[in-house]
């Protein structure tokens, strides 16, 4: 039998809008347009993950994480994975590919961008200006808190406006208040995290139970994962959603609109289905890649690639940490994990650091006795075992924290996503490549951030500190990949996500971010996605559409 | 399944990695190679391999001399065997009771805002501290 489900009821012949991935994107589209009435299909190459399956809530959580949950898909391996060469790379790519796309694996830190990122060329002279503001995104930012259930406090001096976030905020805990008492030491700016974790229940979803499991899937169902906050409604609403169903190519019409799409379903049966417009949600490296696979005559470089921007400007935000151990018992493995606070008070640009733009900072607790103890090889065995091993866990276990710094990479033409000459997934498709470099500016931001979250440590009373000033298991933020802006030569989509070269071909994910900020972008990415497919549904008339 | 030699060779080698001390019981106290790493395979099959070569590797001689061999000879051999006594160590209930940590077990979200609203007033006090947009 197929793993192949259609869901509820038969696909249409031909749909109105084809959305391809059921991720954070996609799935604000699909239930945006069911509930407008459009027909809409989405072809999802991985499948639902039930929270039952989740090892969070189980004693062996933290042998599964490092492989089954594992986010770095070269990794996991599953079966609907494909793989990702990552030779020439610095950073690995991490995401999760079915119903709910990564934010199945998210921690859930939801962060506005702040105005300055939509504006890093005026101010800062460097990247692109996007092609709106922050106050043109600030009302589908409000929207996207409501509907994924953000729990948060308002009033944070780091924006401009007072978000009033549906829920409380998540409990700060031992770990929040020893962090924050350390930033006021310094004069340094703090605040509660705001997080799309339910604090109280909310919808589909239960309160939170702080696992502190939520990289590796809620047990519970309280974290927003778009499995949970969205798919139920769309479908009732009519949405038809194919699992399984992976795609290898959009297909465009004689006028070089899209038309349609062909997958390859868990049996590898090839099909095709038609539509009058196509949306792609499939992330900042899977939507590329797609671009780059479909090759027609009217777009012989990739669809809507006649700028040789498709993949290029790939930003993936390298990851540095401090972890401070304390001598108090802070019961450090509780959850959200999440943030627990945020620290916006390094993210401007200051040149005198020798450096421009900046970060934000996460406070996050460091899990269970195991931890990531996995790269012991080749160091002296008696630094973690014998009795050693004992001494580590009676030190860290439960006393130590980490704050953590998104460093703002820049985008530059030579970090990218192309297609390999000889990788495939197993449906035979060409795998994405990476090229990607950390560049001179990223690597002193992070030093200095690393410094600055050292003396943060410090002052909170820290007896010992460990760094990372770059992970390599962080390519968590995919993005620029499509770059969006109002000039046809140098992007790939105008401001509502439409391909300049194929304008019923929109772009919603973290692909057409113009700049990285130094934000988790989910937030933005959804806020982003809503105003585009608000803008389509409001211009229904006049969308260019295939078979008029 | 381990056989009766090989668990035999991995309990030596287990009591090096987790001795008894620091008022701890070592892996073979705390049935981590009798009971507890028939689990922990069980979770990780895609570690099997490589323990079962560390195994091999650690067979012979005094237990301390082996583990230091297959940790020089054989990095991927030493991690799966590393990863695999400290994870099954800690599965055991009464090792978690002991270094006090409950597990993953539920704890409801609470409201604490309480506890620091007075600490957020000296921040909201320092001030704004965002670049506004250009106009
Ligand atoms: C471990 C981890 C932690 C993270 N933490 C945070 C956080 O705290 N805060 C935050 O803001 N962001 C976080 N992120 C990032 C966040 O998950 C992503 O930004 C977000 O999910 C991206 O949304 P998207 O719609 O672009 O793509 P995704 O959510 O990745 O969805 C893309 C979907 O497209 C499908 N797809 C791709 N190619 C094909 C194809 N050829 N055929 C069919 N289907 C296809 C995939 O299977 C996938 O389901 C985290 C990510 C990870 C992995």
């Amino acid at each position: 039998m197929s793993n192949t489900h259609l869901i509820q009821r038969p696909l249409p012949e031909v749909v109105d809008v084809l959305v391809i991935g059921a991720g954070a994107s996609g799935s604000v589209a699909v239930s945006e347009l069911a509930q407008n009435g459009f027909s809409v299909a989405c072809l999802e190459q991985g499948d639902w993950t039930p929270a039952t399956e989740f090892a969070g809530d189980k004693p062996e959580w933290e042998l599964v994480k490092q492989k089954k949950w594992h986010p770095n898909p070269n990794v996991r391996q599953g079966p609907s994975d494909y793989p990702i060469n990552t030779d020439e790379s610095d950073v690995n790519p991490l995401l999760y590919n079915g119903v709910g796309g990564s934010t199945i694996l998210y921690a859930a830190h939801w962060c506005r961008m702040m105005p300055s990122d939509f504006q890093t060329r005026t101010l800062d002279d460097v990247g692109d200006d996007w092609p709106f503001t922050y106050e043109d995104l600030q009302p589908f930012y409000e929207e996207m808190e409501r509907t994924m259930g953000v729990s948060g406090l308002g009033g944070d001096p780091a924006y401009p406006d007072e978000p009033s976030f549906p829920l409380p905020p998540l409990p700060l805990g031992k770990v929040g208040l020893k962090a924050a008492a350390g930033m006021d030491k310094l004069g340094w700016h703090w605040w509660p995290g705001a997080n799309s974790i339910a604090s109280k229940e909310i919808g589909h979803r239960p309160a939170c139970l702080r696992y502190g499991a939520c990289l590796t899937g809620c047990p519970a169902g309280a974290k927003a994962s778009t499995d949970l906050t969205h798919w139920p409604d769309a479908l009732e609403a009519g949405a038809h959603l194919v699992t399984g169903a992976r795609v290898r190519e959009i297909t465009v019409d004689d006028k070089g609109l899209a038309s349609g799409a062909v997958y390859i379903d868990r049996d590898g049966v090839e099909h095709t289905q038609k539509a009058r417009i196509v949306v792609l949600a499939a992330n900042g490296v899977g939507t590329p890649r797609l671009m780059l696979l479909s090759k027609s005559e009217q777009h012989p470089n990739g669809l809507a690639n006649s700028t040789d921007l498709v993949g290029r400007r790939l930003m993936m935000h390298p990851y540095g940490a401090a972890v401070g151990t304390y001598e108090d018992e802070l019961e450090s493995w509780l959850g959200p994990a999440g943030q627990i606070l945020h620290s916006m008070e390094f993210y401007e640009t200051d040149k005198s650091r020798g450096f421009v733009r900046g970060a934000k900072w996460n406070l996050m607790p460091s899990g269970g006795p195991l931890g990531m103890r996995s790269g012991y090889g080749g160091r002296p065995v008696d630094e973690s075992f014998g009795v050693n091993f004992h001494k580590n866990v009676k030190r860290v276990l439960g006393r130590s924290f980490e704050w953590g710094v998104i460093a703002e990479d820049l985008p530059d033409e030579s970090n990218r996503v192309i297609l390999d000459p000889e990788l495939t997934d197993s449906d035979g498709i060409p795998a994405p490549k990476l090229l990607y470099k950390s560049s001179e500016n990223t690597e002193k931001l992070i030093k200095w951030h690393v410094a600055r979250a050292v003396e943060a440590h410090e002052a909170a009373g820290a007896t010992s500190i460990e760094t990372t000033e770059l992970m390599r298991d962080c390519g968590w933020h995919l993005l620029g990949t499509a770059k969006m802006g109002n000039d046809p030569k140098t992007s790939v989509v105008n401001q509502w996500g439409a391909a300049h070269d194929c304008p019923n071909l929109i772009i919603i994910d973290g692909s057409v971010f113009a700049t990285s900020s130094g934000m988790n972008p989910t937030a933005t990415i959804m806020a982003n996605a809503l105003r585009s497919i608000r803008h389509l549904v409001e211009n229904r008339a006049t969308q260019p559409m295939s078979g008029e | 399944m381990l056989t009766d030699e090989q668990r035999a060779v991995y309990s030596r080698l287990a009591d090096v990695l987790i001795p008894s001390a620091e008022g701890m019981p070592s892996a073979s106290e705390a049935d981590v190679p009798t009971k507890w790493i028939n689990d922990a395979l069980g979770y990780r099959p895609d570690l099997v391999p490589a323990f079962l070569q560390a195994l091999e590797i650690g067979a012979d001689g005094e237990a301390e001399a082996a583990v230091v061999r297959i940790n020089s000879t054989d990095s991927v051999a030493f991690d799966a065997l590393g990863v695999l006594t400290s994870g099954s160590y800690f599965l055991n209930p009464a090792v978690k009771e002991l270094i006090g940590y409950p597990g993953q077990v539920p704890s409801p979200a609470y409201d604490d805002t309480a506890t620091y609203i007075d600490m957020l007033a000296a921040v909201v006090e320092r001030g704004p501290i965002f670049r506004p947009t250009v106009t």
